[in-house]
């Protein structure tokens, strides 16, 4: 864990949703920050930036984005780096993050995560690809676990694995998604503690938490309701094991009222206090 | 990176295909694990839906009177059938739809209403207008100080959130008793007219407004950038036509033509 005095990013926190810009602002609910998404935000101009204005000086933020396809073979996006690049420089973020996965290939846009397969060739691409990422950003990334549907039979390491070589060898840090990590567990059948084991702690600066839908046979990642019990354990594991890292509630479709939202990050944070206190 | 492009090009090829069953899913299933329960076609199928859902969800956002004219399942399946044929291009999905309404044009299934694709071009028009820049730089206030020898060199700017639109239809009135707070009859006589509207934003409010003739006249010639030498003489009445224009906003700005002479 690298806590330093001046990090202003601790605890439980929530996604901010333009459903909730008015009431933020108004009422200013006790989280301790918020997470913008980055897509959220490319407009030229607005109500939704004016918002994110005033937001800003109420909270320290960080910047979720889906749009870096880290993983694809396409040549990087640099009009969208450019556009991140200049979000970040107006607001401020503590940090920035991505997803370890592809969304586009051959200049078209999926607008999904899709899953690499865990290969060397792989592993080399998406290292090459975030250091390049990183030069032009001027700073570290996070990347993101994402949940998956599918795995590759040309497969050559465990994605744990790969996740904590891809941190390793590109210097990133790591946003581990406690929930993904459940719900991959139960699709493709393997314990989803294997993951605290390979995570490099101190790489671990963020934390998601979010619901999944059961369908017939498989979770799907809807983040579309309240975190599930067996995801809060996982994740009372994972604070055990790399500590009380800042933590954020997700919550995309269906989107309910605030006070569920800061409800569920006040669950996390009553865990992270029991954690520090116990440390 | 030969073998992963290969592989992406094979998925993002059984998720977009049209076909559900189709030799592009057979294609990629080959590099997929099957698991309990779930074959390597319906791993992918998995990703065909979610694909599906981002796209006609975020088609439905931004289309939303469209899909209450429609209803939410004819909706649905022309946007699914528009997605398949118009790759998205940017990573920021809300760049994504502006030729849906020429596609609902040549949508035979929706041609009983010939409205569509004009009410489709209002919402897109809209949704420009809501995330175009802000009007920082209102330069309109300094045009009574244009020396009267420059004024033949005056072109004048829309908002940047402008859009001017021509309907025979009356479109209008049709996204206006389509909004969730209208409260009054919901009834449209088609026959009630062409619409010729401007739709753009002051400051944050939206505004769509209906335009005269010779205020759309004037307006579709200044973002053709005509100057104030051509434009005099074509409206007779451009002393008070322009002064009427800036008045409502929608006339932004201005500035002087390199001369001609």
């Amino acid at each position: 864990m690298s806590e330093t005095a001046d990090v202003r990013i601790r605890g439980a926190g929530i996604g901010l949703r333009s459903q909730h810009h008015q009431e933020i602002i108004a009422r200013q609910p006790a989280v301790p920050w918020l997470e913008v998404l980055s897509e959220n935000y490319y407009a030229a101009g607005g109500t939704a930036l004016a918002n994110l204005e005033q937001i800003r000086n109420l909270y320290p933020i960080t910047l979720h984005g889906v749009g870096m396809s880290l993983g694809s073979t396409d040549p990087l996006n640099f009009d969208y780096l450019a556009r991140l690049k200049s979000l970040a420089d107006r607001f401020e973020p503590e940090w920035l993050s991505d997803h370890l996965a592809w969304i586009s290939v051959g200049g078209e846009y999926v607008h999904d995560l899709l899953p690499l397969p865990y290969t060397q060739e792989a592993l080399d691409h998406v290292v090459a690809r975030i250091d390049q990422v990183q030069d032009f950003l001027g700073r570290r990334i996070l990347i993101e676990n994402p949940s998956t549907y599918l795995s590759y039979r040309d497969a050559e390491m465990s994605e744990w694995e790969f996740v904590r070589e891809v941190a390793e060898s590109s210097d990133c840090d790591i946003l581990f998604d406690v929930n993904n990590a459940y719900v991959n567990a139960s699709n493709h059948g393997f314990a989803a503690t294997n993951y605290l084991d390979a995570l490099p702690a101190a790489r671990v600066r963020e934390i998601h938490l979010a619901g999944f839908a059961q369908y017939d046979n498989y979770l799907f990642d809807t983040h579309g309701e309240r975190v599930h019990p067996p995801v809060w354990e996982l994740y009372q594991l994972t604070i055990e094991r790399i500590g009380p890292v800042p933590t954020l509630i997700e919550w995309d479709t269906d989107i309910p009222d605030l006070e569920v939202l800061v409800a569920e990050a006040e669950k996390a944070q009553t865990a992270l206090e029991a954690h520090s206190c116990s440390a | 990176m030969q073998r992963l492009n290969q592989l992406q090009r094979r998925v993002r090829e059984a998720i977009m295909a049209a076909d559900a069953d189709g030799t592009e899913v057979c294609a990629a299933s080959e590099t997929v694990n099957a698991t309990h329960g779930l074959s390597s076609p319906e791993h992918l199928r998995i990703y065909r839906r979610a694909v599906t859902g981002t796209f006609t969800r975020a088609l439905g956002q931004l289309y939303p009177v469209t899909m209450r004219l429609l209803g939410r399942e004819f909706f649905d399946g022309m946007a699914s059938r528009y997605m398949r044929i118009t790759p998205s291009h940017s990573p920021d999905l809300a760049e994504y739809g502006s030729s849906f309404a020429e596609f609902i044009e040549g949508f035979e299934p929706a041609a009983g209403l010939p409205y569509l694709p004009d009410v489709a071009r209002l919402e897109w028009a809209w949704h420009s207008a809501f995330s175009a820049a802000d009007e920082t730089a209102l330069n309109i206030d300094g045009l009574g100080e244009v020396p009267e020898s420059d004024r033949d060199r005056l072109v004048f700017a829309l908002p940047a959130s402008a859009a001017l639109l021509a309907s025979q239809y009356p479109v209008h009135r049709i996204w206006q008793v389509n909004q969730d707070e209208w409260t009054g009859p919901e009834e449209v006589d088609l026959d009630e007219g062409a619409a010729r509207l401007i739709v753009w934003r002051r400051g944050y409010d939206m505004r769509i407004d209906p335009l005269q003739d010779n205020e759309w006249s004037l307006l579709s010639d200044l973002t053709g950038n005509v100057p104030m030498r051509v434009l005099s003489n074509k409206f007779p009445d451009m002393a008070t036509l322009l002064p009427h224009c800036v008045e409502h906003g929608w006339i932004a700005g201005f500035q002087l033509a390199e001369s001609t002479d």
